[in-house]
């Protein structure tokens, strides 16, 4: 192709992906959650660390026992985390100033989008409208890139099982609620004080905000997930600062597919412009070098043909000369024979 | 050549990664943190001075004012040789009485200090560092941190004060209190004494210094330690303290606890008698009626608040927990919408903001929050809208019956200060003060909770016992005793959201049986009611029995 005709597709293909919007994870805009989506409420300000809510999630759930009763409560000093046969935890934190010890609860908190199902190039991890985020087995792979993507490091991998190993996490029983076995999760039907509450996000919202206003003073204004990292579906009220309870404060509000998608979008706009630009450029040098040559080729021909042009016109020159020397010897030999035949005859004739 | 190229560009890399390292490593680097004062004095002062005008060449110097007064009263020197005087009055300033461009400054201190220190070492005493030992005073990290306590009189102290005794009078009063009381004329710049206008000192001299007026800090210091001093060189025994230790020390300060204690104890009434400034019995809070005009047809309708002024003395240490900016009443900086001198704060919220000590239920309810009744206040709810009842503690209905003819608020608040006055001692004697409840008899001894009854036993609880727990809670507590005067008043911790009755709802009435999804209100399921119920109580009372995972402390578990 010419050069100008290379040069002018390159420039409308700049001009072209310059036009576009920035391409964006989950949809263009701004996702606040499927509307009736069901999420917990939990108020470490009730909580009293008696991990009745363990031992329910492990009932229904027909967990492995544990390697402690779920009525050791001086296991609560260590602080755990979710394993592959316990889906949440209870930690005691011991602030100084607070009037006593603060009790947390850890689980997946179903984020209304995701890192791990983000992540999954399978696709086996789905945010249902109902709210839960739930894990399909029959196509995971194994790869366990939704461990690493969690921010709250939440999945756990069942190592120990060399054949059929599972990722396992909080379901919020969406399988038990869906299929009617529970109206509400295992952790919170069991809980004594009520301080986890399952209902529609956004009444869970409300009632968090009723409690800020009907106790001032004994919660922080803030509801941990209902922004962080996009927002989650399992909701936070404490009394002391959220850092205070191992709860990551840095997280940001962009949801993760958000932090990721702007890279992955550069990725089709890579694997199509590229091949374009460097084929383009190849052409163009090979153009180049065939040009040169061709030249090359001429200039050696056009000096051929000149010297040739030359060395003939020498030739006939010199054969002009030898020509007419010839000839004029010629003349003076017969010059001088006509000249020697004359003289003799003179002397006889006396 | 293409060696030297990559000659160059190595030179080039090492150059970046010698610039990178040098600057992180200034990032990196920090001063170990001082610790904490365990061996703190109260006499540190840290003179930094120039640190006003430029950067700092050397640390500031960690100066221990104790120190070198004790050595100079060694030597029958007094405060004139660091401070200067003028005009009698001395400068708290070193060797100055202001600060002057900053190299003459640094001389000051430089020629004074060290001046001083040398001639003491010439005359063979103990002196501190010479000249040339800069780090030996510019020392970055000294090993002895501040640890100086607030100081302050209070009201124990104060009355000690007012002895004339140990204050003399000045010629024509009876009172001491000109002593330090005084009000400033800003025409003569002199300040005279105004009497029955005493107020604290902080309504003048604000925490930093402002306009020619002194700050707290040193108004105190001139006012405090020079009498002091004053007193103690002439001889006067108990002269009170005038080094730094004696006022800002910990232990001085636990030792002036102790004296104040003793000395109350030897009082008649074992208590200080009334601080005599004039101030009324009895107070009728209504509206400015100033606030009535430019609304014809809009009445001013608060009806006024009763206040017992002299009982309300008892209850705080000092007059500025409520008098907090001026002595004035609240209502001339708090007017009805709010005004530039009262903080934008409305006469309403002045009264009842929740979060200010100075406001009257912000008082009330930061009394709610001692153990003894923090068991049922702390899950209480603030409402927004408090009831009507709740508003005729204060606010009381008598007010328009109590004047001959009857008055209605707008009238009331017209009337002259004395009548106010008088209008306000009939209300208060018209309360009724007993605090009422149910004869202890008629309240039931036990009350089995059986509702939920499945892997533990029915709960037996002990009812009588923690109504007389509670009962003991309030009583000498006038606080608590007004605002429980309904017999049914005390009963309503625990049975609430409902009317003040002998026999008030079961829990299972309102709570229902079943965790239900998020209901309409923030009202849990009867086994969670029951459960928070007790357990926040005994937290918020801070009880350690039984703990709220303690379940076999109030119920049994079934033997399956």
């Amino acid at each position: 192709m010419l050069r100008r005709t290379f040069l002018g597709l390159l420039g409308a293909a700049g001009v072209g992906a310059a036009l576009g919007k920035p391409a964006r994870a989950a949809g263009n805009q701004h996702f606040t959650g499927y509307p009736e989506s069901f999420g917990v409420l939990f108020d470490a300000t009730r909580c009293i660390g008696c991990r009745n809510c363990e031992a329910g999630c492990n009932k229904v759930n027909e967990l492995p026992p544990p390697p402690e009763p779920f009525d050791d409560l001086s296991i609560l000093k260590v602080k755990r985390r979710t394993h592959s046969w316990t889906y949440t935890v209870v930690n005691r934190y011991d602030i100084p100033g607070a009037p006593g010890p603060v009790f947390k609860k850890w689980q997946c908190n179903h984020c209304l989008e995701p890192a791990c199902a983000s992540s999954c190039f399978v696709r086996a991890f789905t945010k249902t409208s109902q709210g839960a985020v739930t894990w399909d087995g029959t196509v995971c792979v194994g790869c366990r890139y939704c461990m690493i993507a969690c921010p709250f490091e939440i999945p756990t991998f069942e190592f120990n099982e060399p054949l059929t190993p599972r990722i396992m996490k909080c379901t919020l029983c969406y399988p038990l609620i869906t299929s009617g076995k529970l109206t509400v999760p295992g952790c919170v039907g069991a809980c004594p004080v009520e301080a986890l509450v399952y209902g529609k996000r956004r009444e869970l919202l409300r009632i968090a905000h009723e409690r800020f206003h009907d106790f001032p003073g004994r919660y922080l204004n803030h509801i941990y997930g209902e922004h962080e990292m996009g927002g989650t579906n399992w909701l936070y009220l404490a009394g002391v600062p959220f850092r205070a309870l191992g709860m990551r404060e840095d997280l940001g509000v962009v949801p993760a597919p958000e932090l990721t998608s702007g890279a992955l979008a550069g990725v089709p706009l890579v694997a199509a412009a590229w091949p374009v630009l460097l084929t383009g450029i190849y052409a163009i040098s090979r153009r180049k070098d065939q040009v040169a040559r061709q030249e090359t080729a001429q200039a050696v021909a056009r000096a051929v043909a000149q010297t040739q042009a030359e060395a003939e016109g020498k030739l006939k020159k010199a054969m002009t000369k030898a020509e007419a020397e010839k000839k004029a010897a010629i003349e003076r030999e017969v010059k001088k024979a006509l000249e020697e035949a004359a003289k003799p005859q003179s002397r006889e004739g006396e | 050549m293409v060696k030297g190229r990559r000659l160059l560009s190595w030179a080039g890399i090492l150059l970046l990664s010698g610039a990178a390292s040098f600057y992180g490593i200034q990032a990196q680097g920090e001063k170990e943190p001082l610790k904490a004062a365990a061996t703190g004095r109260p006499d540190l002062i840290k003179i930094d001075t120039l640190a006003a005008y430029q950067k700092l060449e050397l640390p500031p110097v960690t100066f221990s004012h104790d120190k070198h007064t004790k050595a100079l009263r060694q030597d029958k020197q007094d405060c004139t040789t660091c401070h200067l005087v003028e005009n009698g009055k001395l400068s708290l300033a070193y060797m100055r009485r202001k600060n002057s461009p900053t190299a003459a400054l640094q001389e000051i201190y430089h020629a004074n200090c060290i001046g001083c220190h040398m001639e003491r070492a010439a005359a063979g005493k103990k002196a501190g560092p010479p000249d040339g030992l800069c780090r030996a005073c510019h020392n970055a990290q000294p090993q002895i941190a501040a640890a100086r306590l607030d100081a302050g009189l209070n009201q124990v102290s104060h009355f000690r004060h007012t002895d004339p005794k140990l204050v003399p009078a000045e010629q024509n009063g009876k009172d001491n209190c000109s002593r330090c009381h005084h009000e400033y004329d800003a025409k003569a710049k002199k300040t005279f004494y105004a009497q029955g206008k005493e107020g604290t000192c902080r309504y003048c001299h604000l925490a930093k210094e402002k306009e020619g007026v002194k700050s707290l800090e040193q108004a105190a210091h001139l006012q405090c330690v020079q009498c002091h001093l004053d007193l103690d060189k002439r001889g006067v025994k108990d002269h009170g303290p005038h080094d730094c230790a004696g006022c800002h020390g910990a232990a001085a300060q636990a030792g002036m606890v102790k004296k104040n204690q003793e000395w109350v104890a030897a009082l008649p009434n074992k208590e200080v008698p009334r601080l005599k400034r004039g101030q009324p019995d009895a107070v009728l809070i209504t509206h400015d009626p100033k606030w009535g005009e430019g609304r014809p047809g809009k009445p001013l309708l608060m009806d006024p608040v009763a206040f017992d002024h002299q009982a309300h003395e008892k209850y705080n240490d000092n007059c500025r927990v409520c008098h907090h900016a001026s002595m004035e009443p609240c209502e001339k900086c708090h007017t009805l919408l709010g005004a530039k001198d009262g903080g934008s704060i409305n006469f309403e919220q002045s009264m009842h903001s929740l979060s200010s000590r100075a406001s009257c239920l912000g008082c009330h309810t930061g009394q709610q929050a001692a153990a003894n009744c923090a068991g049922c206040h702390n899950h209480i709810r603030k409402a927004s809208r408090p009831e009507d009842a709740s508003c005729r503690q204060c606010h009381l209905l008598a007010a328009e019956t109590a004047i001959p003819g009857g008055a209605s608020p707008s009238q009331i608040c017209a009337l002259k200060p004395p009548q106010k006055a008088a209008l306000a001692e009939t209300l208060l004697k018209g309360r009724n003060l007993n605090p009422g409840t149910y004869a202890l008899e008629e309240v039931p001894e036990t009350v089995e909770i059986k509702d939920l009854a499945d892997r533990f036993q029915p709960s037996k609880f002990t009812h009588r016992k923690h109504i007389a727990a509670l009962l003991k809670g309030i009583k000498g507590n006038p606080l608590a005793e007004y605002f429980h005067r309904d017999p049914g008043a005390i009963c309503q911790g625990c049975h609430h959201y409902s009317p003040p009755a002998k026999e008030p709802p079961r829990c299972g009435n309102c709570h229902s049986g079943e965790s239900l999804l998020a209901r309409e209100s923030n009202r849990p399921a009867l086994l969670a009611a029951q459960h928070q119920q007790c357990m926040s109580c005994h937290a918020d009372m801070r009880l350690e029995k039984p703990a709220a995972t303690a379940c076999s402390e109030c119920h049994q578990e079934k033997k399956k």
